[in-house]
């Protein structure tokens, strides 16, 4: 058995979750200040801001999701452990490469998209879903990148 | 079915009978009034009475807050989402007849809870006082001392750490100084000199900062501090028989919440009022109506009262507003479409459009179907328990249709909960149970889904692109309709059996077929799509830009249903890691002790985080992918004058067609 291999595929795995879910952190501790302070003024919007708070958190789902899907093909989770040429290891490090990247830095942006939504759930929040659709927006390209990852394990023979 | 027809109103009636016929409209809540804007008619000044309802309803309002922080109001489960409390007319006018006695008790509730903050504030003045005094207690002379008739006294706080001796050095000789109390910021001084010595000690004292003690009183300080804990004692005694007074009115609380609701409809009746016109014996009111009910107003009100009502067209350049009426099936989405905006004057109402696709998508992107049959039950106990307010009833129904949706998506899927079904049977019986989907596990084969997913997207696109034909054709424009729709069918019908080869086997035949459509409809879009240019450099670079319009834009379009899979995908795998959690200890009665705690907290939190990424993306699919193909918005929504209260409505018979 290789271990090299399996070694750079765990990487790649750790890397997913890793930095979508600093992405997401780091978006939602973003929507969550401009949330408190919404909250502070008026506790019944707590709803309204919570949802907002939660949109960037999926890029770290997403990632826990990949890695998922990596552990799954080379066997870690459930069933035996697969081996792997350092080439195929190679190739799971590349096909986490997508959703953790841009996982990290579409969390964050989403974040800041979330956090500006707070202040139309703050002055307007009848408008409330405009801020949230605005703020999905951005998770469009994390979903792309996540699908890409997904393709990618999926056609990586092992 | 989608956007009713608005009539414009217009009612000529005695001017004894406007304040009742006013209540009438107001109570039936189906006219929307508008401001009398003939200069022949004389309008009406109310706002020093519709100030004063204001001021009554505030002061109302004000005590019911206040009642509920010291009394609050108890609500279980079911009040989260049961509506206001129904009344009969009859009832609502006899509660209101004591309007004098709630303003007295309101007024009484305001008083009492000054009364609260006052002594609140003087309580922690007495708290400050008292710290300061703590460090003074060993000293057992009268705070006031000055000296005897030979001596003079100095009480005071110098702000360092001091000692006495090297104190009695920097001073007169006759000085004693006693340090009462000493820390690193400020020690507590008493200190006696001979009354010759007095100003000179005074003097030397200030340059040290010294700073004479705030109290003038002739008590010691530990008498003072007793004096003070007394008066704290009473102050709070005060407070609580305060609030006990306070909760006594609890048992007017239904009463407040009428009257703030009275004063509020009264308030709404004047503000009517100023919007008609006046002659010296009628008045005149205009507004819009929805057509269905213009027949049973009229009837009531030509029946009640002496009055002329007429019904008309609104003209091109009326504002009219806008109420949507929609099949038991799509009118819960009608609020996904008010999100967006309410159609304008030219659109169509896109909720009878949307709702399949809408129930659809959530389905699968939650695509659970232990999931969804939670959603059914809970909402389907909600609908069933509760009366609800028709914006949160139409809402409930609505998720209550995306469980059914989700239902059945997890079904074929096979994804109860995860796959908590094989779980079960491998970790507890040693059964390998295997798939349980009716269709296929989209774990197994993301690429199938993916297809299944830009096929739908295909097909809710086109949808979109037909309702812009039909508007297109209704309107008169049928060579716009013909020439904007078809190319488009063409170019993507032609390009999805390509498409789909990169990720798939296609029969050749579709393939072949593909080419030739994909490149006629190419060759289409490009003569046709500049023909409102002039010049012929115009008409072809038009014909280019739009290829690269439609191209790009289909592209992503189409691309951004991937999210039904990757959402689909998301639910189920973490679903997934929240089982095999919950069956990681070997010990079987310690695994299923953990697997049902495991189970509970865990898929509570999976289920709330996709659905809600679930509702989002289905909005952003709908208005981002399908709106942007016929539907503008902008309309202004139908606002009738109607009873806006916050806590009761009548038990009355409303309109029907």
């Amino acid at each position: 058995m290789n271990s090299m291999g399996l070694a750079l595929a765990i990487i790649g795995a750790a890397c997913a979750s890793l930095f979508a879910g600093i992405g997401s952190a780091k978006g939602v501790g973003l929507v969550g200040e401009a949330a408190a302070g919404v909250v502070s003024v008026d506790p019944n919007k707590f709803s309204k801001v919570l949802i907002l708070e939660l949109l960037p958190g999926t890029q770290g789902l997403y990632g826990l999701l990949t890695a998922i899907l990596m552990l799954r093909k080379i066997g870690i989770l459930g069933g035996e452990v697969a081996s792997l040429t350092t080439a195929q290891g190679l190739m799971f490090l590349g096909a986490a490469m997508p959703i953790a990247i841009v996982g990290l830095f579409s969390g964050i942006a989403q974040g800041r998209a979330a956090a500006a939504g707070v202040g139309i759930t703050a002055k307007k929040p009848e408008h409330n879903g405009k801020g949230i659709i605005m703020a999905a927006m951005v998770e469009t390209y994390a979903i792309l990148a996540l699908l890409v990852s997904i393709l990618i394990i999926n056609n990586i023979a092992v | 079915m989608a956007k009713l027809r608005m009539k414009k109103i217009e009612l000529i009636a005695l001017l004894t009978d406007s304040k009742k016929i006013i209540e009438l409209l107001q109570r039936r809540g189906v006219v929307e009034l508008c401001r009398n804007d003939d200069d022949e008619l004389t309008g009406t000044n109310v706002t020093a009475v519709v100030g004063e309802f204001e001021k009554f309803r505030s002061t109302v309002a004000q005590a019911l807050d206040i009642l509920e922080i010291y009394s609050p109001e108890k609500s279980g489960f079911s009040d989260m989402f049961s509506g206001k409390t129904e009344v009969e007319k009859h009832d609502f006018g006899r509660e209101a007849m004591q309007l004098e006695k709630i303003m007295n008790s309101a007024g009484d509730i305001i008083r009492k809870s000054k009364i609260i903050d006052d002594a609140a504030s003087e309580i922690s003045q007495i708290d400050m006082r008292y710290d300061n005094l703590k460090q003074w207690t060993p000293l057992d002379i009268p705070l006031n001392f000055k000296g005897t008739d030979s001596t003079a006294a100095f009480i005071g706080t110098v702000p360092f750490l001091a000692d006495a001796d090297s104190l009695e050095q920097n001073l007169p000789e006759t000085c004693s100084v006693e340090v009462v109390s000493a820390t690193k910021e400020q020690s507590c001084l008493f200190v006696m000199c001979s009354d010759d010595m007095s100003s000179q000690t005074n003097e030397e004292l200030r340059k040290m900062a010294f700073v004479p003690v705030g109290e003038n009183i002739s008590l010691t300080p530990s008498e003072l501090l007793d004096k003070l804990k007394e008066k704290r004692k009473k102050l709070e005694e005060t407070i609580g028989d305060t609030k006990k007074a306070i909760a006594e009115h609890e048992s007017g609380r239904r009463e407040f919440k009428f009257a703030v609701d009275y004063l509020q409809m009264r308030k709404d009746k004047y503000d009517a009022l100023s919007s008609l016109g006046f002659t010296e014996n009628t008045f005149v009111l205009t507004g819009y109506i929805p057509e269905k009910f213009t027949t049973a107003l009229e009837k009531e009100i030509t029946g009640k009262f002496t009055a002329s009502v007429t019904f008309t067209d609104p003209s091109e350049d009326d504002d009219v507003p806008v109420m949507l009426e929609n099949s038991g099936f799509s009118a819960p989405v009608e609020g996904i479409t008010k999100m967006y905006a309410m159609p304008s004057k030219t659109d169509v109402d896109p909720t009878p459009i949307m709702s399949f696709f809408y129930y659809l998508f959530f389905g699968m992107m939650l695509s659970d179907a232990g999931y969804g049959l939670t959603m059914l039950i809970g909402t389907t106990i909600v609908l069933k328990k509760c009366k609800l307010e028709e914006s949160m009833y139409k809402t409930m129904k609505m998720f209550r249709n995306c469980g059914i949706s989700t239902l059945i998506w997890g079904a074929l899927f096979g994804s109860w909960f995860g796959d908590i079904v094989q779980v079960i049977g491998r970790d507890f019986f040693h059964k390998e149970i295997g798939s349980i989907a009716l269709w296929f596990e989209p774990m197994d084969d993301p690429i199938k889904l993916l297809l299944y997913s830009f096929g739908l997207g295909i097909l809710h696109l086109f949808l979109g692109v037909a309702v812009s034909f039909k508007m297109s054709w209704d309107d008169g424009r049928k060579l716009d309709a013909v020439l904007d729709t078809v190319p488009i069918y063409m170019i993507i019908l032609g390009v999805a059996p390509l498409g789909a080869s990169i990720l798939t086997d296609v029969p050749a035949i579709l393939k072949t077929i593909g080419t030739p459509v994909l490149i006629a409809g190419v060759a289409l879009l490009v003569l046709t799509s500049g023909r409102s240019s002039k010049s012929i450099f115009g008409k072809f670079f038009g014909g280019l830009y739009a290829l690269y319009n439609t191209a790009t834009g289909w592209l992503s379009d189409i691309l951004s249903y991937s999210r039904l899979l990757a959402l689909g995908l998301a639910t189920g795998s973490i679903a997934g890691v929240i089982n095999l959690i919950g069956t990681m200890p070997e010990n079987t009665v310690f695994k299923a002790i953990l697997l049902v705690i495991v189970f509970i907290v865990g898929h509570s939190v999976n289920m709330a985080i996709n659905l809600l990424g679930a509702y989002v993306h289905t909005d952003r699919l709908q208005f981002v992918e399908l709106f942007s193909k016929f539907y503008t918005g902008g309309g202004r929504e139908f606002e009738p004058l109607t009873v806006n209260t916050q806590y009761i409505k009548f038990k009355e018979e409303k309109y029907h067609e």
